[in-house]
């Protein structure tokens, strides 16, 4: 049996390799994602359209198309990769002469600087789906904690040690206010979190154009929708120093915290295994004297607080203002933590590393769009395809025949609209 | 199937709220809206403060109807009456405290809060640069919201009586406003449009399906993924293809069919005998979805799909089939409504939708999972959503922003006043699995 075992080391790869293990599944997800993102680019790019329509004219031209295809495919993976992770020129550049560090470290330290709110907010809307409850709303609580913190920074004024940790906590409790609303209302009248989160993230909308032209919050002399600059003490600084010209910043610190007491609250408080049990099986909860109630306010508000933190550490690390379109473009962050979350199937880790494909596949799609003219909104199309395979894992087990093997259901319980 | 629901329910039964004590409190913020009505909007008016009615629409296309004069009412007065009627409302729901359309008349009071606002607003001698209320144009305007929220919440009405919760509505609407303006603005033809339409949210509906059913994924989940692709897929196709071709996007305005005579009528007429085709054709649907769910064999069959899916397996239906045909359909709805909304603005623009399919969701269960409730439901959040946005010509002293915050708080209210007074089908969202 021993001697046997390298013999076989390749099958028993293989064999992982081709079952229904859920980082396998995960992985041909991405595949199908990119696969669709890649259609998508070939039917709708004016030139390859052009060149295919010519190939009833000439002879040469189904190469031609062929391969006008693929570059423009090609070109925008390329970039989306160059643009976010790292160009391998740049980077044998700095490596041969040790120059133009920052140059080469930029795609990256964009991609982190994007991730941290995302990594954030989507913690707290994971922690809500292991409950058992559906928070949408995770846009309104960023936007309004991002209000909340800007207030704080912007016309309080402090040395940096008392100033930022106010700032953070107004924003954690910007979100909470706007959680706390759907967990209440779910809590008493059995109001479904869907809709009311839904419509609470339009209110929140409002209120944000409300605020940022409101006299005391806009920026002085501006007609605009914009906020005063936050307070040099309410910034997060740059990680590397101002001179590195590098935007991550201190911020990923936070973000790191919140995966750590992520990882705590699940695994090792007694509220969080209370969460659990409840998400698991309601009624093992409630024979066990677990308040539903307590419950589903309190994950709305924890939930919220995260978001509205993640709102702020948006504004105080990158644009250290806040306008009126703050978080809401481009399907906004909330929607984008849904996907995470559920890419990362809940748990903090798989949050972590779901957040930073997300922000690279953010980022890249930036630099592709100024590159190659691609639309930003593709990746998000990705994004949701890619989500949409992780949810079907049996599909995607039928499309490439993968064996049996750990099961890679996503356990969800959302639940109906109440009597 | 068996666990699930167990569990269901007792999640539920750990959350039930009675609801009686929570109808005082309805009375109780009805009561107060109507008193502050009166207070600031009336008293607050000076006596000699008229506020002018017009009937006749500015837009006199097609077929105008029979003029009728202008109507002068003291600001004040008429503020007094609807607030009047307003606490009317509350002392009757806090003292009889009905079963039934206690959220039907909180919906009212919205509306008539809305009303005597924009005649506080209009009132002369004031502040406002439009001195008159024309009541046509603003029961036309409200019309067309009206008539996109219909088609969503028929669609849905259509979706959870066979028990599949369709949160993508919002998402047909988009994807039906997007090809439709491309079909309209290369056909020039409505009718195409709404057929395209009607294929993309049924195409839409059918992968809701396909995955909620076949595949059992959470049916929320596959919604409102879905609604995310469709904003970011329109948005992307609006940069890629729509603006460097500006000519699949001119779209248009739908033409209205003006019904002789019928729409000689004053008020009534241009409101609901000179509209686009989309308004009779939503007419028509209402009766059919109600007439096929309520009167005929297959309306039993969705019916009992919804409610009780193995006891309709047992006596012969298929309940995957008969779920498929809803769905499919109901996201055909949707697909039109989204045509119809793109017929009432013009054309395509990304995120233009802003949540109405979820409002008309919303809408879906304060009717009660019937398309006739879903009618007056619709009605009265279209008519909010339109005040709220036409209040804004009326210099208005409350931020434009505050008062479009309105629409969405009534929804976030009635559905948290109703839940516990309404029931969705036994089975809405709860997957089939043949055991």
């Amino acid at each position: 049996m021993t001697e046997a075992t390298p013999v076989r080391l390749h099958r028993r790869v293989w064999a992982q390799l081709t079952s229904q293990h859920p980082i396998v599944v995960t992985i041909f997800a991405l595949i199908l994602g990119f696969l669709v993102g890649a259609i998508i680019i070939m039917t709708t790019t004016a030139s390859v359209l052009d060149a295919w329509r010519g190939i009833f004219h000439n002879w040469g031209a189904p190469g031609h198309a062929i391969k006008l295809t693929f570059d423009n495919v090609g070109a925008a993976y390329r970039t989306m990769f160059t643009g976010s992770v790292v160009d391998p020129n740049s980077l044998w550049h700095s490596l041969t002469t040790g120059k133009n560090w920052p140059v080469t470290l930029t795609p990256i330290s964009e991609t982190l600087t994007y991730a941290t709110p995302l990594v954030i907010v989507s913690i707290g809307v994971g922690i809500a789906f292991q409950t058992g409850i559906f928070n949408i709303g995770a846009n309104g609580q960023a936007v309004l904690g991002g209000i909340a913190g800007g207030v704080v920074a912007t016309m309080v004024h402090l040395p940096m040690v008392i100033h930022l940790p106010l700032a953070l906590l107004a924003g954690v409790a910007g979100g909470m206010v706007a959680g706390s609303v759907p967990g209440i209302l779910k809590a008493f009248t059995g109001a479904h979190e869907v809709i009311v989160t839904i419509m609470l993230n339009y209110v929140v909308y409002a209120f944000l154009l409300f605020a940022v032209l409101s006299t005391p919050f806009q920026q002085p002399g501006q007609q605009n929708d914009i906020s005063r600059t936050f307070d040099g003490s309410a910034q997060f600084p740059p990680l590397f120093g101002t001179a590195s010209g590098l935007r991550v910043s201190y911020g990923v610190l936070v973000a790191a915290m919140v995966v750590v007491f992520a990882w705590w609250f699940l695994d090792r408080s007694s509220l969080g295994f209370d969460f659990r049990v409840t998400g698991a099986n309601p009624s093992a909860a409630r024979a066990s004297g677990i308040s539903a109630r307590s419950v589903v306010v309190l994950v709305f508000v924890i939930s919220g607080g995260l978001a509205g933190l993640a709102g702020f550490v948006q504004a105080a690390s990158t644009t250290h203002e806040i306008d009126g379109g703050f978080l809401i473009g481009n399907a906004g962050i909330g929607f984008t933590a849904i996907t995470i979350a559920l890419l990362g199937r809940n748990r903090p880790m798989g949050i972590l590393w779901s957040s930073l494909l997300f922000a690279a596949l953010g980022v890249g799609g930036r630099a592709m769009q100024s590159q190659t003219g691609i639309p930003l909104d593709l990746a998000t199309v990705i994004q949701s395809v890619i989500v949409l395979f992780v949810a079907t894992p049996v599909l995607v087990k039928e499309i490439f025949r993968l064996r049996a093997g750990p099961v890679a259901t996503l356990k969800l319980a959302t639940q109906g609209w109440g009597t | 199937m068996g666990n699930v629901t167990i569990a269901e329910s007792t999640t539920e039964q750990a959350l039930a709220v009675k609801p009686e004590g929570r109808t005082r409190v309805i009375a109780v913020i009805m009561a107060i809206v109507g008193l502050l009505t009166l207070l600031v909007f009336g008293m607050g008016s000076a006596a000699t403060a008229h506020s002018t009615l017009n009937f006749s629409p500015i837009n006199l296309s097609n077929s105008a109807p029979l003029h009728l004069g202008s109507l002068t009412l003291t600001t004040r007065w008429t503020v007094v009456v609807l607030a009047l009627v307003m606490i009317g409302l509350g002392v009757e729901v806090f003292l009889r405290q009905p079963k039934s359309f206690v959220m039907g008349r909180f919906g009212v009071v919205a509306v008539l809060f809305l009303l005597a606002l924009l005649f506080w607003a209009a009132r002369t001698p004031g502040p406002s640069p439009v001195s008159f209320i024309n009541l046509t144009d603003i029961l036309t305007g409200s019309t067309e919201v009206v008539m996109v929220l219909i088609f969503g919440s028929l669609s849905g009405v259509m979706c959870e009586r066979s028990g599949v919760v369709n949160i993508a509505i919002e998402g047909q609407y988009v994807a039906g406003a997007f090809f439709g303006s491309m079909v309209v603005s290369t056909t020039h033809n409505f009718f195409y449009a709404a057929i395209v339409g009607a294929l993309v949210g049924g195409l839409l509906g059918l992968l809701l399906a396909f995955l909620a059913l076949r595949y059992l994924v959470d049916q929320i989940i596959v919604g409102v993924v879905i609604v995310t692709m469709m904003s970011s897929l329109s948005s992307y196709l609006n940069l890629q293809v729509l603006t460097p071709f500006p000519q699949y996007n001119t779209g248009n305005l739908a033409p209205n069919l003006a019904i002789p005579l019928l729409s000689k009528i004053p008020i009534l007429g241009p409101v609901l005998f000179n509209q686009s085709g989309f308004f009779y054709l939503m007419i028509v649907l209402v009766a059919l979805v109600s007439f096929a769910l309520f009167k005929t064999r297959y309306g039993l069959h969705v019916r009992a799909v919804g409610e009780h899916p193995h006891a309709a397996a047992t006596v012969g239906i298929s309940v995957s089939r008969v779920r498929y045909i809803n769905v499919v359909l109901g996201g055909a709805i949707a697909g039109i409504g989204g045509v119809a909304f793109m017929a009432s603005q013009g054309q395509f623009q990304p995120g233009y939708t802003s949540g109405l399919g979820y409002i008309a969701l919303a809408a879906m269960i304060f009717g009660r999972w019937r398309p006739s409730g879903a009618v007056v439901a619709s009605m009265i959040f279209g008519i909010s959503v339109f005040l709220s946005y036409t209040l804004v010509s009326y210099d208005v002293p409350v931020s434009l922003y505050v008062l479009q915050m309105f629409p969405y708080i009534i929804t976030i209210i009635v559905v948290a006043g109703l839940i516990g007074r309404v029931r969705p089908p036994g089975a809405d969202g709860v997957p089939y699995r043949r055991d």
